[in-house]
C-alpha cells in the first residue's frame, strides 16, 4: 500500500502539471466561448511563448526568467491579436469546421516558423538557481519550482476570474459567452472584445509555455504536444467554461500522474475514455451550460460545385483522360528519369487519394465533420499488416481483412458519435482516434513502439501468385519492379472506389445524405431514419479509408507500420486539408487536393526544408478566399469572366448560421 | 421503389457469393516462386579500366590496385525529433569520414554522400530511406540513433539487399532481429552493461530501481544490466521498474516513486532528450543526494553539455571519449577539431568509422558491391578509433571496449568524465548464443 505522503506527493506532481493545463485551457475555452473559434494553434501561442523566453533570457541570464515571464506572454498576446484581426475575422459566421481548419493551417506555418528561427534541438530554458533547489515539506520532497509552477498558475487563474466576474469588461464577455446576438441587441460591439480576448488568451498560453519549459525544455514539437490535452480538457470542463477549465485541468493533471504512479497500463487512456465519456453523457461538459451554448451550431459548409463549368459528359470524357495518362506514367517516369522514386510518390498519392475520398464522404455530403479519420488508416494499415504476418500474405486478403475490420470498427465508433453533433462529434471522433493511438503501443501483437515489421505481400491468392517484392520484369529496356506493379493495382482501386462513391452518392443514399447536411430535422420529418443513414456513411468512410491504410501496409516501400505514420492526429488534419483543398462534396475533388498536397510538398521540399509553412500559408489563402477549393476554380474564373450580373452557381449545405442559431 | 430493393438485394447475393468463394483462400500461403537474390544490381556507372598505376598505400587491401570508381551512401541521422540533439553530431563524422576517404590515395573509391533525416521516428525513416535508395542509388546506409529507427531499417536493409551499419544500440539490432546485411561498430547495450553492472552493483547499492525509456534501447539496457548484476553479486535486488514513453518530459511523478522507496541506485535506460530531462528535473527534486544515478549514456558530451553542473556526481557507461588512445584515434580526434571546431564525441566517431568500415570492407573485396563487402566485412578484423575491433563472424558486432566513469566537476560547465574501469572487448561482448543471433 503506498503511504499516505507518497500519494500526496504524487498529488502535487499531479497538481503541478494540472496548473500548467489550467492556463493552457482557460485561454483555449474563453476563445470558444464568445468567439466560437476552436484554436488549434493554441499549442503553438504555448510554444511561442517559451521560445519567446528563451530569447530573452539567453543574454540577460539568471533575472531575464522573470523579465520573460512578463514580456514573453505580452508579445505572444499581441501575436495573437493580429491573427485574430488577420485571418480569424473574416471567417466569423461560417461554420466552425473553418476556424478548425483555418487555425490547423496556422499550427503548420507557426510550427516551421519556430523552426526556422530557433532551430530543431531541444533546448533547455535556464531558470534562477534558487527556484531549482528542492525542498522538503512534511516529508514530500519536491523542487521548489513545481510549488513555484503552482503558485503562478494559482495566482494567474485567481486574477482571470476576478478579470471575468468582477470588472465590467469581464461581465460584457461572459454575457458574449452566452448570447451573442443579445448582446448586440443591447448596443454593445461585441466584435472589438474579440480580438482583446483572443490575445488574452494567447498570453495565458504562453505563460503556461514559459513555466512548463523552465520544468522540462523547448523543443518544436511541445506545441502539438500540447494541444490534445488541452482539447480534452476544455471539453471535459465545458466549451467556454472558465471554471470548467479550471477543475478540468487540475482534474486531468492529477488523474494523469495517479494513473502513472499506480496503475500505468491505463495511463494515456482514461482521459480519453473520460472526454468520449463526457461528450456522450453531457456534452457541455461537467461545469457548461445546458442552454446558451454554440457548439451545435453549424453554418454553411461550402460543398460541391453546384453546376460547375462542364457537362456531364465532358467530365466523364474528362476523367477518362486523367485515368488513361495515369496509366502512362510508370513509363514515362522510368524512361525520363532512370528510377522508379516518382512512381512511388504516385503511390503514396493514390492511398491518400482514396483516403480523402473516404472523408469526403462523411464530411463533404453527410456533413459531419470527422477529426479522427486517421483512426480508419492506421487500423486498416496495422490489420493488414497483421493478416500479412500471421496469417496469409496474399494482398487480396489483407485489404479484405482490413476493410472488414474497419467497417467494424466504425460501426462501433459512429453508433456512439453520431449521437452528438458540431464541434462534439469532432472532439469525440478526436477521442476515439487518440484513444487507439495509444492502445496500440500497449499491445505485444501490435509491435508495442516498435511497430510492425517483416510483412511481405504476394500478388495472388491461396499459394498462387508471386511475391510483390520480387515483381521485375524488363519491357522495352526499361525495368518495371515492384512499385510499378503496386501503381497499377492502386489505380485500379482509387478508380474503383471513386466510382463506387459516385454510384451511391447519385442513388438516393446519396440525396438522403445531403439532405441530412442540408437540415436534419427535416430530413426527420419527412421519415428517413437519420441515425441509420448516418451509420451507414459512416460505416462505408471508415471502410474506405480502411482500403486506404492497407495499401498503404502492401505498398513495396512500406517496411514497418508504426503509429506515428499512420495513427497521428496530424494526419487527420492533412487529410482535411486535402478534401478542402480538393473542393469537398465532389468526390474527385478530395483525390485532386491530395496529388496537388503531395506533390507541392515534394516540390517545395528541393527548395526548402520548411514544406509545412508554405502549405500552411497556401492553405489558409484557400480557406479564406476560395473555400470550395480547387475544383470550383473554373466556376469562380467563369463567373469572373462572365461579370457581375450573373448570380453564382454553388450549392451552400446547411441554413443561415443566424436563424439556425434560434432553433 | 421496387428496382432499389431488388438492386439492393442483388448487390447483397453478390457480395455473399463473392465472400464464400474467396473464404476458401485463406491460409496455405506458401511461397511457391523461387527469389532471385538479385534485383538491381547497379555497377557504378564510372569504373575506369586498370590504367592506374597508383598502389594504395594503407595495408589493408589485397585485391588489385584498380579505381573502384564512386559509390553512394546513404546517411540517415535524427535531425528532428527526441535524438535531434544527437544527429547532427552523427552526420559531422561521417561527413569527416567521406572527406578523408575522398582525398586519400589508401581507398581507391569515391564516396558520394546523400544525407537525409530520420526523425525519431519509423515512418519518417521510412521515407528516407526509400529516397536515397530509390531516387540516389544507395547501396550503402549508415545511420539512425533510435533502436527502433534502426530496427526497422535492418528489415530495409534485408529486403533491399544493402549493407546497413546501425547507430542505435540495443542488443536485437545484431541479436534476434539480425541479418548479413547489417553490421554494428555502435557499442550495444550488452557491452556497456558488461562495463557498469558489476561495478554498480558492488560499489553504488545492491538494491536498484530500473528506470527505462518503454522502447527497444530501453528493454535492452533492463534486461542486460539486470543479468549482468544478478551474476556479478548475490546481494542484488530489484527495487523496483518503471517505464516512461520515448519522448515524454515530465518524470515528476517516477522520480517520486523513486525517491519514496529505498532503492540506492537507479539505472537509465534512455538516452538523448529523455535523459536530459530526466536528470535534470531529478536533481531539482533532490533525488541525486538519495540515489546513486546511473546512466549508461551519461557521459555523452551533449548530455553532460546541457546537464551542466547537474551531472556532477552522476555514474554513467563510455562508449567513446576524445580522450582515448587507441587505435587511430588522436588522428580523428585532431581532424574533427581542425574541422568542426569541437571535440568528437560517441555518435561522431560511430559515424565517421562506420563509414570508413564500409569503405575498408569494400577495398578488401576489391569492389563496391555489397554482397562483396558483406563477405568481406564478416569477420574481419580493422584498426579503429577504439582500437582493432573484429566485426564477429556469428552477429556482425564490432568488439568494442567499454569503460564506467564517474561525472566529475569540469573546468568549464560542462562535467569532466572520470573513467573507473576499463572492460576490453573480448569480455565485454556476450557470446552469440547469448544474443540470438547465428550468422555462421
Amino acid at each position: 500500500m503506498p503511504g499516505a505522503i507518497d500519494v500526496l506527493e504524487q498529488l502535487v506532481n499531479g497538481l503541478t502539471v494540472g496548473m500548467v493545463y489550467v492556463l493552457l485551457a482557460a485561454g483555449l475555452s474563453v476563445i470558444f466561448g464568445v468567439m466560437d473559434v476552436i484554436n488549434f494553434s493554441h499549442g503553438e501561442l504555448f510554444a511561442l511563448g517559451a521560445y519567446f523566453a528563451l530569447s530573452i533570457i539567453s543574454p540577460l541570464g539568471g533575472a531575464g526568467f522573470w523579465v520573460a515571464l512578463v514580456l514573453a506572454p505580452l508579445l505572444v498576446g499581441v501575436i495573437g491579436m493580429a491573427i485574430e484581426r488577420t485571418t480569424i475575422r473574416p471567417l466569423y459566421g461560417r461554420d466552425p469546421l473553418y476556424h478548425i481548419l483555418l487555425t490547423f493551417g496556422l499550427v503548420l506555418i507557426i510550427q516551421d516558423l519556430i523552426v526556422l528561427g530557433w532551430g530543431r534541438q531541444q533546448q533547455q530554458l535556464t531558470v534562477p538557481e534558487y527556484l531549482t533547489q528542492p525542498l522538503d515539506l512534511f516529508g514530500v520532497q519536491l523542487s521548489i519550482y513545481s510549488y513555484f509552477m503552482i503558485v503562478v498558475g494559482g495566482l494567474l487563474a485567481v486574477g482571470t476570474w476576478l478579470l471575468l466576474n468582477r470588472t465590467k469588461y469581464g461581465m460584457i464577455v461572459r454575457a458574449g459567452s452566452q448570447d451573442r446576438q443579445m448582446v448586440r441587441n443591447v448596443g454593445i460591439d461585441i466584435d472589438k472584445y474579440y480580438t482583446v480576448v483572443f490575445g488574452f488568451g494567447a498570453a495565458l498560453a504562453a505563460v503556461a509555455g514559459i513555466i512548463l519549459g523552465g520544468y522540462q525544455n523547448v523543443n518544436p514539437t511541445m506545441g502539438g504536444d500540447a494541444i490534445i490535452p488541452a482539447f480534452i480538457i476544455v471539453v471535459l470542463g465545458g466549451l467556454g467554461s472558465f471554471r470548467g477549465a479550471v477543475y478540468g485541468g487540475l482534474l486531468v493533471g492529477v488523474v494523469q500522474t495517479l494513473l502513472r504512479t499506480y496503475v500505468e497500463p491505463l495511463e494515456g487512456l482514461i482521459v480519453f475514455l473520460l472526454m468520449i465519456g463526457v461528450l456522450l453523457v453531457k456534452p457541455q461538459g461537467l461545469f457548461g451550460q445546458e442552454t446558451g451554448g454554440h457548439a451545435e451550431e453549424e453554418g454553411d459548409l461550402f460543398v460541391g460545385t453546384g453546376g460547375g463549368v462542364l457537362s456531364q459528359a465532358t467530365r466523364v470524357k474528362l476523367g477518362a483522360v486523367t485515368v488513361g495518362l495515369l496509366a502512362l506514367a510508370p513509363p514515362v517516369i522510368l524512361t525520363v528519369t532512370g528510377n522508379s522514386f516518382y512512381v512511388s510518390l504516385l503511390n503514396e498519392i493514390l492511398i491518400w487519394a482514396i483516403f480523402a475520398l473516404s472523408l469526403d464522404f462523411v464530411m463533404g455530403y453527410a456533413g459531419l465533420v470527422s477529426l479522427g479519420h486517421t483512426l480508419f488508416y492506421g487500423v486498416g494499415a496495422y490489420a493488414s499488416a497483421l493478416v500479412m504476418l500471421h496469417l496469409t500474405s496474399s494482398f487480396l486478403v489483407a485489404i479484405l481483412g482490413a476493410i472488414l475490420v474497419c467497417a467494424v470498427i466504425a460501426w462501433i465508433v459512429g453508433t456512439l458519435s453520431i449521437r452528438v453533433s458540431g464541434v462534439y462529434f469532432a472532439m469525440i471522433t478526436l477521442g476515439f482516434a487518440e484513444l487507439f493511438y495509444e492502445l496500440v503501443v500497449k499491445f505485444e501483437f501490435t509491435g508495442g513502439s516498435d511497430g510492425l515489421l517483416g510483412f511481405d505481400a504476394v500478388f495472388g491468392l491461396a499459394g498462387l501468385g508471386v511475391p510483390l517484392a520480387d515483381i521485375e520484369a524488363t519491357l522495352f529496356g526499361m525495368e518495371f519492379g515492384a512499385e510499378t506493379a503496386f501503381f497499377y493495382v492502386a489505380l485500379a482501386l482509387a478508380v474503383l472506389s471513386l466510382l463506387f462513391a459516385r454510384r451511391f452518392m447519385n442513388a438516393p443514399f446519396g440525396s438522403v445524405l445531403q439532405s441530412i447536411a442540408e437540415s436534419e430535422e427535416r430530413t426527420k420529418f419527412i421519415g428517413y431514419d437519420v441515425t441509420t443513414y448516418k451509420r451507414r456513411a459512416f460505416v462505408i468512410s471508415g471502410a474506405m479509408a480502411g482500403l486506404a491504410g492497407a495499401l498503404l501496409a502492401i505498398d513495396p516501400n512500406t517496411f514497418v507500420i508504426s503509429r506515428g505514420q499512420t495513427l497521428h492526429w496530424i494526419h487527420s488534419g492533412e487529410v482535411i486539408v486535402m478534401t478542402i483543398l480538393g473542393g469537398m462534396g465532389t468526390l474527385f475533388g478530395p483525390m485532386l487536393g491530395a496529388g496537388v498536397f503531395l506533390g507541392l510538398e515534394e516540390l517545395i521540399l528541393g527548395y526548402t526544408e520548411q514544406w509545412r509553412m508554405v502549405l500552411g500559408v497556401i492553405f489558409v489563402l484557400f480557406v479564406i478566399f476560395v473555400p470550395r477549393g480547387l475544383v470550383s476554380v473554373p466556376t469562380v474564373i467563369q463567373s469572373r469572366l462572365r461579370g457581375p450580373d450573373e448570380g453564382e452557381p454553388g450549392v451552400t449545405a446547411g441554413d443561415d448560421a443566424e436563424v439556425s442559431a434560434d432553433d | 421503389m421496387d428496382s432499389g430493393t431488388s438492386r439492393r438485394k442483388f448487390i447483397a447475393l453478390t457480395g455473399a457469393v463473392g465472400l464464400t468463394g474467396l473464404a476458401g483462400c485463406g491460409g496455405g500461403d506458401g511461397d511457391t516462386t523461387t527469389t532471385e537474390a538479385d534485383t538491381q544490381t547497379d555497377q557504378p556507372a564510372d569504373t575506369d579500366t586498370p590504367a592506374d598505376t597508383e598502389t594504395p598505400g594503407g595495408t589493408t587491401t589485397t585485391a588489385a590496385a584498380t579505381d573502384l570508381g564512386s559509390v553512394t551512401v546513404g546517411i540517415l541521422n535524427p535531425m528532428t525529433g527526441s535524438y535531434s540533439s544527437l544527429g547532427p553530431g552523427q552526420r559531422d563524422g561521417a561527413k569527416l569520414a567521406v572527406k578523408q576517404i575522398n582525398a586519400s590515395d589508401e581507398f581507391n573509391l569515391e564516396i558520394d554522400p546523400v544525407y537525409e533525416d530520420t526523425g525519431t521516428t519509423a515512418g519518417t525513416a521510412q521515407q528516407a530511406a526509400n529516397r536515397v535508395v530509390q531516387q540516389n542509388g544507395a547501396q550503402f546506409v549508415f545511420g539512425a540513433i533510435s533502436s527502433s529507427v534502426a530496427l526497422s531499417l535492418n528489415e530495409f536493409a534485408k529486403s533491399e539487399e544493402l549493407i546497413y551499419f546501425p547507430g542505435g544500440a540495443a542488443v536485437p539490432i545484431t541479436g534476434s532481429a539480425c541479418n548479413e546485411w547489417v553490421f554494428r561498430f555502435e557499442t550495444n547495450t550488452a557491452q556497456v552493461a558488461e562495463a557498469i553492472s558489476a561495478y554498480t552493483v558492488n560499489n553504488l547499492g545492491t538494491n536498484v530501481w530500473f528506470h527505462i525509456a518503454d522502447y527497444a534501447y530501453g528493454d535492452s539496457v533492463y534486461k542486460r544490466t539486470k543479468s549482468r548484476m544478478q551474476a556479478a553479486n548475490s546481494d542484488f535486488t530489484e527495487a523496483g521498474k518503471t517505464a516512461s514513453q520515448l519522448g515524454s518530459s515530465n518524470f515528476g511523478s517516477y522520480i517520486s516513486q523513486i525517491s519514496n522507496s529505498d532503492a540506492d541506485a537507479v539505472i537509465l535506460g534512455m538516452t538523448g532528450g529523455d535523459l536530459i530531462n530526466f536528470t535534470s528535473q531529478a536533481v531539482d527534486a533532490g533525488l541525486k543526494d538519495q540515489v546513486n544515478i546511473v546512466g549508461p549514456t551519461m557521459s555523452f558530451q551533449v548530455v553532460r553539455g546541457a546537464l551542466g553542473s547537474k551531472a556532477e556526481g552522476t555514474y554513467g557507461g563510455v562508449r567513446y571519449n576524445a580522450s582515448i588512445d587507441l587505435g587511430d584515434n588522436n588522428q580523428f580526434v585532431q581532424a574533427f577539431q581542425d574541422e568542426h571546431g569541437g571535440r568528437p564525441d560517441n555518435f561522431e566517431r560511430v559515424g565517421y568509422d562506420s563509414v570508413r568500415l564500409m569503405a575498408r570492407g569494400m577495398m578488401k573485396a576489391g569492389s563496391t558491391d555489397p554482397a562483396d563487402a558483406k563477405e568481406a566485412l564478416a569477420g574481419g578484423t580493422f584498426t579503429t578509433v577504439l582500437g582493432d575491433i573484429t566485426l564477429r563472424g556469428c552477429d556482425h558486432q564490432a568488439t568494442n571496449p567499454t569503460w564506467m566513469a564517474e561525472m566529475v566537476p569540469g573546468d568549464g560547465k560542462m562535467t569532466k568524465v572520470e573513467t573507473l574501469s576499463k572492460t576490453p572487448g573480448d569480455e565485454a561482448l556476450p557470446p552469440c548464443s547469448d544474443v540470438g543471433c547465428n550468422l555462421g
